[in-house]
C-alpha cells in the first residue's frame, strides 16, 4: 500500500475549489474532505492550506464569513462566489485537457511495446 | 482586480482584527485536529502535539498566510521596526555607540556640504548670477590688476557686452554727524555698479549717473540696517544728511535687507563715486562689475573688452606701455570664492573620509553583534523565519539606527554652522550659509546610505545561512568565513581611509608650525599700529597733509616710554598697502613688455625704527627726503637680489609707475624683508618717503620701552589733541601677527579633529575586530596553551593576526595618499605634501596605536585558562 503523495503543483486550488463547490466549508473541513475525497492518496500539507484560502480570498474566488459549526463553535468558513465558480470550471477543463493529453502519451507507450 | 485590493486593504486596515481571526482560526484547526488524534486513541497531550506537528511550523504558517494576504510588506516593516526598537532597548550601549559615531560623521558632512553649498556651489545671490562678471587688467595668466578712471570711462562708454556696468572702490570712512564718530566701511559706486547686481532699495531710490559727475551734491545710499541703527528707519533716513570724511552727504536710499556684502565689499554705507578727470592711465583701484546681455559669452565679452584696451592703449601710452595689458572679464563668482575653494575642497575630502571610516566602523561593529546574535537568529531561523525575513529584519535595525543617526547629526550640523563664523570668520559668502532644506535631504540620504552600507555585511552573513540551524559548527561554514573576510576589509579600509586624512592633518599642522617660526621681519612684541585717514574737507592739500603726519610723528615721540614711532601706509603682515609697476633703468623691459610690479609702502623716516627692521646697506630716509628733493626708494633684501642678483643695488635707478617723465628714482639703501603680503608671501618690498606721496591714510606705529598696551591710550590722546574729529583705534603688532596665524590655525585644528577621530574610529575598529576573534577562538586557543603555548605566543599571535590588516591598509593609504597629495600642495607652506618625515611620524602613530589596540585583547587571549576554554565546547 503506497503512503499518501504530495499535491502535484498547483492542484491544491483546485481540490480547494471542487471542495467548496460542494459546500460552504471551514479550513479544517476543506482538508478532511480533499483527504476523503481523494481516499487518502492526497496529504494536504496543513500549514499550506491557509496561505491558499487567503491567496483565493484575495482573487475574489472564495469569500469567508464566520459561522457556527453544528456543535457550537465558531469557526470561520468559505463560500465559492461566481467568479470562483467560473475559474473552477476553466480549471476543471485545463486539468482535464492535460490528463487527457498526459494519458494519451502514456497509453501510447504501452501500445508500442 | 478590485477585489484583491479590497481584500488587501481590509486586510491592512483590520490588521489586528485579521490577525485575531487567523488565530482563531488557527485554534479552531488544532482543535479539530487533536480531537481526531484522540479518537486516534493518542493521550490529550500527545494529540496536540501531534496536531502541532502535522500543522508545521507555526511561525511559518502564519508567516506564509501573512505573505499570501497582501499586506506583508507595510506589516513587516512596522513589526521590524517595533523589534529593532525592542532589540536596540535590549542592549543600549551599541546603540550609543553606534548613533553617537555616525551622527557626529553625519553631522559634520552635512554642515561642510551646507558650507561647500553656500559657498562654492549655489548661485550668487542676485538676479541673473551666471551673467555677472568682474572685469580685471591683466598682462599674464596669474597677474591681474583693477581698473583705472580711464579704463572705466572707456568701457563704460564703448562697449557692447552688458547690460549694465559699473565701478566700485571699497574703503574706509570717517563717519560724523549721527551719533559716535566712527570708522565704517563703505563701498563708492557708480550707478552701474547697483544695477548690475538688481539692487534694490526699499525707500528712496539708487545712485543714477548724474551723481557721478563732478560738482554734484554728494549722495549717499545706505543699507538698511545703518538706516535702523542710525537714522530712526528706512523712511525717517531720506534726505538726512550724514559726514563721510568731513564731506556732508545726502542720503538718498535705503537698501533692501540683507544688502550689506556686495559683490565681495562689505560696506554699511556707499556713496557715489565721483571721478577726477584722469590726468595719467593709472591708478588702478577700481573694481569693474558687469552683467552681461542674455546671450553674450564671456568669451565674446572678453573680445569686446580687447578692442576697448587696444583702442584706448595710444592715447595714454606716455605714462602706461604695458601694451600686453587686457581688460579681461572673469566670473565673479570666481573672484569671490576663488581664495576659499581649495581649502573647502579639501574639508569636503577630509569629511567624505570620516564619515566612510565612520561607516566602516560601525559596519564591523554591526558585523561582530550579529554574530554576538547568531543564536537569537538561528533560533527564529528554526522557528521558521525565512532567510529574507531574516535580512529583512538586519536592515531594519540598521536602518533605524542610521535614521536616528541622521536626525542626531542633523542638530550637530546646526550647531556646527553656528561655530563656521567662529572657525573661518574670512570665507566669503559666509552670510549665505544656512542649514536648508537640501541640507536636510543630504543628511537624509546619508543616514538611508549608510544604513544599507552597514547592513551589507550582516545580511550576507544571514543570506549566506550562517543562522540556518543551531549546530554549532555552523560557525565553520561557508557564511562565517565570508563574513570573516569581510570584517577584515572593513577593518583595512578603516586605516586605509585615516591614513591621508593624518598625513593632510599633520602636513597642515607642519605647515601652520613653519608659518608660526616665519621671521615676519619685524619686531612685533614691542609696539602697536593706530589707522589714520585724513579727510579731503579738512587736509585739502598735500602740505596740509604733510603737516598734520609730522606733527602726530612728533606727539607720539613726546610721549613718555615711546621709543621710536613712523607712519607708512602699508601694515605688516597682511597689508601691503599699494602696488606699483616699476622699470629698471639698467634692467628695462623691452617697450611694450609687462613691467614687474612690487608691493609699495610710503613712509616717515622713523618707520623702520618703530617696528626694529634693520638697515643691511646704504641709508634709510632723513628728513632731508622731502617731497621736492630727488625721488629715492629703500628696498628690501629679497627684493634686491631678485632685481638685482650679483650686484649691489644701491645706486641703481628705476622708473616708478610707468611715468618716464618724471625724474629717475634712486634706490638708496636695503633693508631686511618683512612680510606685507602674508607670512606665507614673499619678502619683496619697495620703500619711498611718505612726503614724496600723496596718501590720505597711513598707520602710526610706536615702539615702546615696555608693554605696549599700556601706552595706546596716552598716545590716542595725543593724537585727539591735534584732531578731535579723528576716528581713531589701536591694535598691538602682538595682536596682529596672532590674527595673521589665526585662519590657519583654525583650519589646521578642525582638520585634526577630523583626523582624530577618524584614527580612534580605525583603533576601535581593529580592537572590536580582535575582541571578537579572541571570543570566537577560545577553544582553539585553549587547545593551543594546553598543547604547551606560552600567553607570550598567543598574545602575539593574535597581534600579529590584527596587524596584518593595518599594515595592509596603512600601505594602501600611503599609495593614496602619494596620489592626492597635489591637491593639498597649493595649501601647504615650507614643507611638501611627500614629506618623508611626516609620512614617517604619521604611519608610526598609526601602528603604535593599532598595535596597543590589537594589545588588549591579545593580553586577554593569553589569560584563558585552557581547561574552562575547552570545557566550554
Amino acid at each position: 500500500m503506497p503512503g499518501p503523495v504530495d499535491l502535484l503543483p498547483g492542484t491544491l486550488d483546485l481540490l480547494v475549489l471542487k471542495a467548496l463547490s460542494l459546500a460552504p466549508m471551514h479550513g479544517w473541513g476543506i482538508g478532511q474532505r480533499i483527504d476523503q475525497l481523494s481516499r487518502d492518496v492526497f496529504q494536504v500539507q496543513q500549514g499550506s492550506l491557509y496561505p491558499a484560502l487567503q491567496r483565493m480570498l484575495r482573487k475574489g474566488w472564495i469569500r469567508s464569513e464566520w459561522r457556527t459549526t453544528e456543535n457550537a463553535r465558531r469557526a470561520r468558513y468559505y463560500v465559492l462566489t461566481a467568479q470562483g465558480r467560473r475559474q473552477l470550471e476553466a480549471e476543471t477543463a485545463l486539468w482535464q485537457r492535460t490528463a487527457a493529453a498526459v494519458n494519451g502519451i502514456l497509453r501510447v507507450r504501452m501500445a508500442d511495446r | 482586480m478590485i477585489a484583491d485590493l479590497l481584500e488587501r486593504l481590509r486586510a491592512l486596515v483590520f490588521r489586528r482584527r485579521w490577525d485575531r481571526d487567523l488565530d482563531e482560526e488557527m485554534r479552531f484547526h488544532l482543535e479539530q485536529a487533536t480531537e481526531e488524534y484522540i479518537r486516534a486513541g493518542l493521550d490529550p497531550a500527545a494529540a496536540r502535539r501531534q496536531a502541532l506537528l502535522a500543522f508545521g511550523g507555526m511561525d511559518r504558517y502564519k508567516e506564509a498566510t501573512l505573505d499570501a494576504s497582501g499586506v506583508r510588506p507595510l506589516q513587516d516593516l512596522t513589526a521590524d521596526i517595533r523589534f529593532a526598537a525592542r532589540a536596540l532597548g535590549r542592549n543600549p550601549g551599541f546603540a550609543m555607540a553606534v548613533v553617537l559615531v555616525l551622527a557626529l560623521a553625519i553631522g559634520a558632512a552635512t554642515a561642510v556640504f551646507s558650507v561647500v553649498n553656500a559657498v562654492l556651489i549655489a548661485d550668487l545671490p542676485y538676479p541673473y548670477p551666471d551673467r555677472l562678471v568682474r572685469v580685471f587688467q591683466r598682462n599674464s595668466a596669474t597677474n591681474l590688476w583693477g581698473l583705472s578712471v580711464v579704463d572705466y570711462q572707456a568701457i563704460r562708454d564703448q562697449q557692447r557686452s552688458f547690460d549694465a556696468f559699473g565701478a566700485a572702490r571699497g574703503s574706509v570712512a570717517a563717519l560724523a554727524g549721527v551719533g559716535q564718530p566712527k570708522q565704517i566701511d563703505i563701498g563708492q559706486v557708480t550707478s552701474g555698479f547697483f544695477g548690475a547686481l538688481s539692487a534694490r532699495v526699499v525707500a528712496g531710490r539708487l545712485i543714477e549717473p548724474g551723481d557721478e559727475l563732478t560738482g554734484a551734491p554728494p549722495v549717499v545710499v545706505v543699507s538698511s540696517a545703518f538706516a535702523r541703527q542710525r537714522l530712526g528707519g528706512a523712511s525717517a533716513a531720506i534726505g538726512r544728511p550724514i559726514t563721510l570724511d568731513g564731506v556732508s552727504h545726502t542720503v538718498i536710499g535705503v537698501l533692501a535687507p540683507g544688502l550689506d556684502e556686495l559683490s565681495g565689499i562689505d560696506a554699511v554705507a556707499w556713496p557715489a563715486l565721483q571721478m577726477p578727470t584722469p590726468t595719467r592711465r593709472g591708478p588702478f583701484s577700481l573694481r569693474g562689475i558687469g552683467r552681461l546681455k542674455a546671450g553674450v559669452t564671456i568669451e565674446a565679452a572678453a573680445r569686446d573688452l580687447a578692442g576697448i584696451s587696444q583702442r584706448i592703449f595710444p592715447l595714454w601710452q606716455a605714462g602706461f606701455k604695458d601694451r600686453l595689458a587686457r581688460l579681461t572679464p572673469y566670473p565673479l563668482r570666481e573672484t569671490i570664492v576663488g581664495r576659499a575653494t581649495q581649502q573647502l575642497r579639501l574639508f569636503a575630502g577630509a569629511v567624505v573620509l570620516v564619515l566612510l571610516v565612520a561607516i566602516a566602523n560601525v559596519a564591523t561593529l554591526m558585523l561582530v553583534r550579529a554574530s554576538a546574535r547568531a543564536h537569537e537568529l538561528t533560533v527564529r531561523a528554526t522557528l521558521g523565519a525565512s532567510r529574507s525575513r531574516l535580512a529583512r529584519l538586519v536592515v531594519t535595525e540598521s536602518l533605524a539606527l542610521t535614521a536616528l543617526s541622521a536626525v542626531v547629526g542633523l542638530g550637530l550640523a546646526a550647531f556646527g554652522l553656528r561655530l563656521v563664523s567662529r572657525i573661518a570668520p574670512n570665507l566669503p559668502r559666509i552670510r549665505e550659509i544656512a542649514l536648508d532644506g537640501r541640507a536636510v535631504e543630504v543628511a537624509a540620504a546619508l543616514g538611508v546610505a549608510s544604513g544599507l552600507l552597514v547592513s551589507l555585511s550582516p545580511v550576507a552573513a544571514v543570506l549566506g545561512g550562517r543562522f540556518a540551524s543551531l549546530r554549532a559548527d555552523t560557525r565553520r561554514s561557508g557564511g562565517a568565513r565570508w563574513s570573516n573576510t569581510l570584517r577584515g576589509v572593513l577593518v583595512t579600509a578603516e586605516f586605509a581611509l585615516a591614513v591621508p586624512l593624518l598625513l593632510a592633518a599633520a602636513l597642515l599642522g607642519k605647515s601652520f608650525a613653519r608659518l608660526q617660526q616665519v621671521d615676519p621681519g619685524y619686531d612685533a612684541a614691542s609696539s602697536f599700529s593706530v589707522w589714520l585717514v585724513l579727510p579731503a574737507s579738512r587736509y585739502p592739500e598735500g602740505a596740509d597733509m604733510q603737516a598734520f603726519w609730522q606733527r602726530a610723528v612728533q606727539r607720539a615721540l613726546e610721549t613718555p616710554g615711546v621709543a621710536a614711532a613712523g607712519l607708512a601706509t602699508s601694515a605688516p603682515p597682511d597689508n601691503q598697502g599699494d602696488v606699483n609697476n616699476f622699470n629698471l633703468v639698467a634692467h628695462s623691459v623691452p617697450p611694450g613688455g609687462a613691467e614687474p610690479t612690487s608691493p609699495w609702502s610710503w613712509v616717515t623716516p622713523g618707520y623702520f625704527a618703530a617696528l626694529a627692521i634693520p638697515l643691511l646697506e646704504g641709508r634709510a630716509f632723513t628728513d632731508a627726503d622731502s617731497s621736492n628733493a630727488p625721488p629715492v626708494v629703500v628696498v628690501s633684501r629679497s627684493w634686491a637680489r631678485h632685481y638685482f642678483p650679483g650686484e649691489s643695488a644701491v645706486g641703481q635707478q628705476l622708473v616708478e609707475g610707468g611715468c618716464y617723465d618724471c625724474p629717475r628714482t634712486t634706490i638708496v639703501g636695503i633693508v631686511g624683508d618683512v612680510k606685507y603680503q602674508g607670512l606665507a608671501g614673499d619678502g619683496d618690498g619697495v620703500y619711498g618717503p611718505l612726503s614724496q606721496s600723496m596718501s590720505r591714510t597711513a598707520a602710526l606705529f610706536v615702539r615702546t620701552r615696555t608693554s605696549p598696551e599700556s601706552f595706546i591710550r596716552p598716545v590716542l590722546g595725543a593724537l585727539r589733541g591735534l584732531d578731535p574729529e579723528l576716528p581713531l583705534a589701536g591694535r598691538t603688532m602682538a595682536d596682529e601677527l596672532r590674527g595673521a596665524l589665526a585662519d590657519p590655525g583654525r583650519w589646521s585644528a578642525v582638520l585634526s579633529a577630523f583626523a582624530a577621530v577618524s584614527l580612534a574610529l580605525a583603533a576601535m575598529g581593529i580592537f572590536g575586530l580582535m575582541s571578537y576573534v579572541v571570543r570566537r577562538q577560545r577553544h582553539e586557543i585553549g587547545v593551543r596553551m594546553a598543547l604547551g603555548a606560552e600567553p607570550r605566543d598567543v598574545t602575539g599571535m593574535i597581534v600579529a593576526r590584527g596587524m596584518r590588516y593595518v599594515v595592509r591598509g596603512t600601505l594602501v593609504g600611503l599609495g593614496l595618499a602619494l596620489v592626492a597629495g597635489r591637491w593639498l600642495s597649493s595649501l601647504l607652506f615650507g614643507v611638501t605634501p611627500r614629506d618623508p618625515g611626516t609620512f614617517a611620524a604619521v604611519t608610526a602613530v598609526l601602528l603604535v596605536s593599532a598595535m596597543l589596540a590589537c594589545l588588549l585583547p591579545g593580553v586577554r587571549a593569553g589569560r584563558i585558562r585552557p581547561v574552562e576554554a575547552i570545557a566550554e565546547e
